[in-house]
Order: structure tokens, then sequence, then C-alpha cells
């Protein structure tokens, strides 16, 4: 399994047509490319844990890069500990298979799995990103890196360019290095240079005249290149129809951004203790409801948050009262916000609870931002590009386990994976809670 | 705090005992109060005298459970290592405590007649031994264990950690540092990154 992060299907089948990934193109004319929709929102962290559960984040916990602690409003950045739901991996080593996983976002610190895990995004320290700790030597000796540093090359597209392809060679570096030591049932690697580029200059696609849209292809070209080499690879071994490509989200140019809790604030929903607040520790007992990242609203309950002074028998009225504000939201004469959906409607399961009452998906240009300081509902673009709940895609070779419907979720490729290896979805050893 | 019980079972010596200490380990360190009721320690004192007749083996596990009954309610956590080769008692245990968490040690006799840490699978194969569990004595092994760990494809830590994470899905354990395993540098770091890409 290949994973692209963020690239949008309306993009690779542009690159596929034009001939910018001739591999791609050549596998997917074996078997089926489909656009999808992601879990919500849709970012990574959630996009990934869902990928690697196969459950929504109503089982799984994860709602997003930020969530708060329990019973306060401190801010908490949600760890791979924190999954409440067992991954594919684990289904697969109770079935004595072994997987091996490299730079999986949302997996750091790394734990324990039937295999090799190591972390993609967020993980910070390579000591703690590597399950089995044997292999660290293995990443020292091959010059493995984590990540782009985002700070010193977001300004700086020739350092950007330069970076993405060092990247891509230490992946595929420790895919070799894993490939023959390891033995495996499952290998997994993703690729999240591709989210980077798309943030940071996805001008450069969209414009040709930019000049970095030449790099901008020539990145993708490597990047195909990589999926042709793990296909060839897989191939001589006998077993290519299992073979599977997907992204996490999709993307799109930013136009603006939309701070949502301004426009809470505007219209007296959320209030502080202090004037011109930058937390929401400094939440008012009259606040009704806030935002966290991206488009998260939570009604500020009683008895769920410190301060909460809404009763269960006022949230409805709420959240029908907001849905309507959000949906008549417009920059001008173009409308901002595509749909929002009630969290009872697209989460489902023992961790429900902490979810948010309501989720915006805007329009594709209007990136969503839960920042509090913001002052006024639009702010200039900071970066050029931002994600999209619709447009990932997933290519497969198995078209006989593709789910007979036509519209596809991210949700629905997890059990094609295990499937394709003779194992059915769910996990006898998972608490009956879940 | 609210106590439970954590009952391993499975074959002699599937790596119930090494388990049980593992886990004893890690809930120590997280504050909790833990006794373990290993069953060769527990057949030289609460249970001496008991032989292994299907009768005295029920015995044998019905006192390890009225121990683990009592401990965990009063809010220790009560880790017993046993092979329990009966389902029925192990059901009767289940059904007399409160918060019963069931552990399937889980190993195939060939690999355990490898291990043979204490030499007994020769001794019993060869008829030396009479009523060994897995040779000449049944083992029914739980058909919905809590945790199934396959202690001949998982390491120790593997399997541990299995563990540790559904107690802490059931709410039974307490997760690290209250639910984050960053460190303050860290989390500083990721706040950082996830700024620079926008996400916060």
């Amino acid at each position: 399994m290949v994973g692209l992060d963020g690239v949008p299907h309306s993009m690779i089948t542009r690159f596929m047509a034009t001939g910018v990934m001739p591999n791609l193109r050549d596998i997917a004319a074996r078997g089926r490319i489909t656009e999808m929709t992601v879990t919500l929102p849709e970012i990574s962290s959630v996009s990934w844990s869902s990928f690697m559960t196969g459950k929504n984040p109503g089982v799984h916990g994860i709602f997003g890069f930020t969530d708060l602690h329990d019973g306060t409003y401190k801010q908490s950045f949600p760890s791979f500990r924190e999954l409440r739901s067992e991954t594919m991996w684990d289904r697969l080593g109770e079935e004595k298979m072994r997987s091996v996983v490299i730079n999986q976002p949302a997996t750091y610190p790394a734990r324990p799995i039937h295999g090799v895990l190591v972390s993609g995004f967020v993980a910070v320290h390579l000591e703690r990103s590597v399950f089995p700790a044997q292999y660290l030597r293995t990443l020292r000796d091959i010059d493995y890196q984590i990540d782009v540093d985002a700070e010193e090359v977001r300004n700086d597209p020739p350092a950007l360019f330069r970076a993405l392809g060092q990247l891509l060679d230490c992946r595929r570096r420790l895919l070799d290095a894993l490939w023959d030591e390891e033995k495996w049932n499952l290998m997994e690697i993703v690729v999240t240079g591709t989210d980077r580029l798309h943030h940071f200059l996805f001008d450069a696609y969209e414009d040709e005249s930019h000049p970095h849209h030449g790099d901008f292809l020539d990145y993708y070209r490597r990047v195909d290149e990589l999926v042709g080499y793990v296909h060839g690879k897989f191939a001589s071994l006998g077993y290519e129809k299992n073979f599977f490509v997907l992204s996490d989200h999709g993307f799109c140019r930013t136009k603006k951004e939309v701070f949502v809790n301004a426009v809470l604030s505007e219209l007296g929903y959320l209030r502080f203790t202090k004037p011109g607040s930058k937390s929401l520790e400094d939440i008012s007992e009259n606040a009704v409801a806030f935002a966290l990242d991206p488009g998260r609203i939570y009604i500020h309950r009683r008895g769920r948050y410190p301060r909460g002074s809404v009763s269960e028998s006022e949230v409805e009225k709420l959240k029908t009262e907001l849905t309507s504000v959000f949906e008549a939201m417009t920059d001008g004469d173009q409308p901002v916000i595509r749909r929002v959906f009630d969290g009872n409607e697209v989460y489902s399961g023992p961790q429900a609870s902490r979810a948010p009452d309501l989720l915006l998906v805007s329009e594709h240009g209007y990136d969503l931002k839960g920042r509090v300081a913001a002052d006024t509902a639009f702010g200039e673009r900071r970066l050029q590009g931002m994600h999209t709940w619709d447009d990932a895609f997933f290519v497969t070779l198995r078209t006989d386990l593709m789910p007979d419907k036509d519209e596809f979720n991210l949700l629905d490729v997890p059990p094609q994976i295990l499937r394709s290896l003779d194992v059915q979805p769910g996990n006898p050893s998972e608490p009956k809670s879940c | 705090m609210n106590g439970f019980t954590l009952w391993f079972t499975g074959l002699p010596c599937s790596g119930k005992s090494t388990l049980a200490k593992r886990v004893e380990e890690i809930l120590l360190e997280r504050g909790m109060n833990v006794e373990v009721l290993d069953g060769d320690e527990v057949r030289k004192n609460l249970t001496k005298g008991l032989g292994y007749s299907k009768e005295d083996r029920d015995t044998n596990i019905r006192r390890i459970g009225w121990v683990c009954k009592l401990l965990s309610r009063n809010g220790a956590v009560a880790i017993a290592a046993a092979i329990s080769p009966y389902a029925e008692i192990r059901n009767e245990v289940r059904a007399s405590v409160d918060r019963f968490v069931e552990v399937y040690v889980k190993a195939e006799l060939d690999s355990l007649v490898e291990r043979d840490v204490k030499g007994m699978y020769k001794k019993a194969i060869a008829g030396e031994i009479k009523n060994f569990t897995g040779v000449d004595d049944p083992y029914e092994p739980p058909e919905k264990p809590e945790v199934l760990v396959d202690t001949d494809k998982e390491t120790v830590e593997e399997s541990t950690d299995k563990i540790i994470r559904t107690l802490e899905m059931l709410g039974y354990v307490p997760t690290v540092e209250g639910g984050n395993e960053y460190s303050p540098e860290e989390e500083e770091e990721i706040k950082t990154r996830l700024q620079d890409l926008g996400y916060i």
C-alpha cells in the first residue's frame, strides 16, 4: 500500500493523463481509480486514524490534531496512545501476519505492532518513532528523516524541493532495508511530502506560468517513480494484484482563511471573561459554543465543561440555530459553507460523546480555522493550499473487492486491504464497548 | 480507585506468569495497588494440598477467584495467572467479580513442548506425570476473552502493550500523564509544527 498524503483525485488523474505519472496510470489502467470522501474533519491525523482502524472517529476517538483535556479548556495534542481502537496491523497480527509500516502519520510515539512501525507526522524524536527499537540503528545508518523543517523551507522553494527529494530518497532506502530484512504480509509506505508541497506551493500546480510549476511536476515524476518502484518490487514477488494507492484527503487552493470562533464571537455565541482573550481557558460561562480546528463546533454544555451553561434540553435548538447561521454565511455573493453536519449524523461509537456537535465543511478555497485570537471572520491566506473533504482518491487492482456502490469513502478501503489478505475485518479481542 | 481482576488463562508455559509480572510492573508505576496470584505460588499456600483432579482444579480456581473478588472490590488490582482449564469455572469467577478482564494466553502445543521451561511436557508425554493440561487433561479455550495474546508470535512487549491498551480502553487503568504521552518539549515542538503547516 502506498499512501500519498493530501493528493487530490483531480490532480492525480490529470497527471496520469498528461504523462507526469505514467506508472500510476498503467497500474490504474489494469484496475480502477476512484474518487472518495474522507472522514470528518478532513485532516491527516483523523483520516489516517480512520484508515488504520477502519472505524469512524466516534470509535477511534481522534477528532483532530488538537482537543481539550477532559474537564478543562486546556489544549491537548492527542497521541497514538489515545487511539481507542485496534489497527489493521493488530488485526493482521492476530492472524499471525506481519506488517511493515513506514512513515505512517498519527502513530507517534510508536508502539508495538506485529512487525515494524516507523511513525510519521507529528513524530518528533527518531528514538520514539520506531518499533522495534533495534531498527533505530538502521534509520540512523540510512540518514532517515521524519519530515521537512517547515519553518526553514516554507518561503524558500528551492530548499523545499531539495528537502522533499531527500525525504523521498530516505523513505526508499528504508523500504529497501526492510523489504528483505523482514518477513511481511503487509508493506505500507506513506509519502507526506506531497501534503507539504501543496500547503506551501499549491499555486505552482494551478498556474502553469508559476516559476516553480516545472519543479512541482518534477516532484510528482519522482513520486511516480517511487510508486512504480514499489509496484515493480512487489510484482516480482508474484503478488502484484494486492497493490493499493490512496490519499487521505483532497487539496485545493486557499482563497481566504475563515475564523469560526470570530463568527461565533461576533454573534454573541462565544464570550470571554477577559476582553481580547487569545485562549479558550478564558471562556465565559455566558458562552454557548466554541470551535476547535478546523471547523469543529462544540456546544458549551453544562456538566461537560467546567463553565458550561447550556442544558441538554437547549442543545438541539442551538444546533439548529448555528446550522442556519453558517449555512447562510457568505463572502460577498459567494457561499462559504458547503454543508453543516450534525455530529450525531457522522459519528457513532463509544467515543461519540466526545465528538463535536457540528462540523462545518467549507466551499473549496475557504480554509476554516479555530483560532481564538482572530478579530474578523475572514483573513488573508497564510498558506497556498488547504485540505478538502472530497476529492481524495483510491487506486486498486483488486476490483473484485470494491463494494458495489457509486460513492466511496476512505472507510471503504481498509476492509478491502484486509480481505485481499483473506482476513475478515473486525477483531475478537477488541473490548465489547468498542 | 476502582479495582478489577485481570485473569490470565492458558496452557502451562504459555507465558501467563511472565506477562502477569510485566503488567504488574506497569500498573505499579501508574500508582495502582496490585497483587499477583500466580498459580504455582498459590498452590504452595492458599490451595496447598489440592491435586490435579477436575474437582481439585475447580476448587483451586474458585479459591483464587474468591481472593480476587475481595481484592478488587477493595480497590486493588488482582492479577491471577493460572492455567484455569475449565470454561465453566472461569465463567463462574467472572460472574462473581464486578470488573473482570480475561486474557487468553494462546500458544500452540508444539511450541510449548519446544519451550518446556520446566521440563514438564517431556515428562507428561512420557507418561511420568498424569493429568497434565494439554497432554492428557483438557484445556477449554475462552470463547470471548477481552484480550487474546499469541505468545508464539508476539513479543512480551507486544502482548503487554495489547493488555495495557485494552485496560485503558475499558477505563480501568489511567493513561500515562493524564492521557498525554508527550513531554512538554515535544508538545511545544508539535505545536510549532502544526502552526507552521497552518493547522492551528
